[in-house]
């Protein structure tokens, strides 16, 4: 199922790693200079990392103005910061956390609930093993393609699709998500889980609305 | 709904699929009890449910950032760099690399 990037994201990451070579100076070098206050350096790591962190953004607030202001804010906080970055992690996981950080300090002054204690403490029926369940003859695998699994996150209630954005495709830990969210690891997986059978849910209901036509 | 839905004709399963699954959140990144194994082996409906969410799991590592910010993010950035004095102003330098208009 796996679809590799468009040719045309391709070359621009191409492009943008020949002029990088070109310019001879390595992502180590342009973070010692950008601590110095260069200009092109700040620009060299903006290249370098703004499509995984509006990515990010993106997947998490579903909506492509917030993810440019939040994609801005947070490589705004990084260049704040950076004469504190010490090198113990790489810099890339550096920025990602502190662009996460960025999402949810939004997601919280807009008081949406990140994770929903109540509904974890009082199980809704919707939670319950499905009466239907046995019904399904096929399994999803092999029948999912990346244009409709996309689809699929996005439709996901925002308390689920940050909580699987991050730890699915983002490969945080339930334990790293918890301290992150302020809620406990159970929490973090029992929202995980929900969100996964949401997807199974539209996903499934995308396949037998396909097969019809 | 049978409490055993997807249970092997005449296998006996201490473990309901309603149990299994009301664990199943706990359980399905980093493996199960002994019993609950043993449900899984046995149960068709449960085994499919955790491929199926295993499935979802594995495809979403896979989704590649896609999608560049427009160019207005670049611009918002280096006008607030040389507000706050963190870099020299445009008019002072030239950006070499051009990577992000």
């Amino acid at each position: 199922m796996a679809s590799k990037p468009s040719s045309g994201s391709k070359k621009t990451t191409l492009a943008t790693a020949k002029k990088i070579l070109a310019s001879g100076i390595t992502e180590a070098e342009a973070i010692d200079r950008a601590k110095g206050g260069d200009g092109e350096a700040f620009e060299m790591l903006y290249g370098l990392h703004k499509r995984r962190v509006y990515s990010l953004c993106l997947r998490m607030v579903g909506n492509t103005a917030e993810a440019e202001d939040l994609t801005q804010e947070g490589f705004l906080q990084l260049y704040r910061k950076i004469a504190t970055f010490r090198g113990e992690s790489a810099f890339s996981t550096w920025l990602h956390r502190l662009a996460v950080n960025v999402v949810l300090m939004h997601l919280r002054k807009k008081g949406l609930p990140e994770v929903s204690l109540q509904e974890t403490l009082e199980p809704q029926e919707e939670d319950g093993p499905k009466k239907d369940i046995g019904a399904r003859d096929n399994v999803l695998a092999g029948s999912i393609d990346r244009v409709n699994l996309e689809r699929a996150i996005e439709s996901l209630p925002p308390g689920y699709r940050i909580i699987f954005v991050l730890h699915d495709i983002e490969g945080y830990e339930h334990n790293e998500i918890a301290e992150m969210m302020g809620c406990s690891i159970g929490n973090s997986k029992s929202q995980l889980h929900k969100a996964r059978m949401k997807l199974r849910d539209l996903l499934n209901t995308s396949r037998t609305e396909k097969a019809r036509r | 709904m049978q409490a055993n839905a997807g249970a092997a004709p005449g296998r006996e399963n201490k473990m309901t699929c309603a149990e299994f699954q009301q664990e199943l959140p706990y359980i399905i990144d980093t493996g199960g009890s002994a019993e609950q194994e043993a449900h899984l082996r046995d149960c068709k409906v449960c085994a499919d449910l955790v491929q199926d969410l295993r499935y979802i799991a594995e495809q979403a590592k896979l989704l590649v950032p896609m999608h560049d910010p427009s160019p207005r993010v670049w611009d918002g950035i280096q006008e607030s760099l040389e507000r706050e004095g963190l870099v020299k102003p445009r008019q002072a330098r030239r950006s070499f690399l051009g990577l992000n208009s």
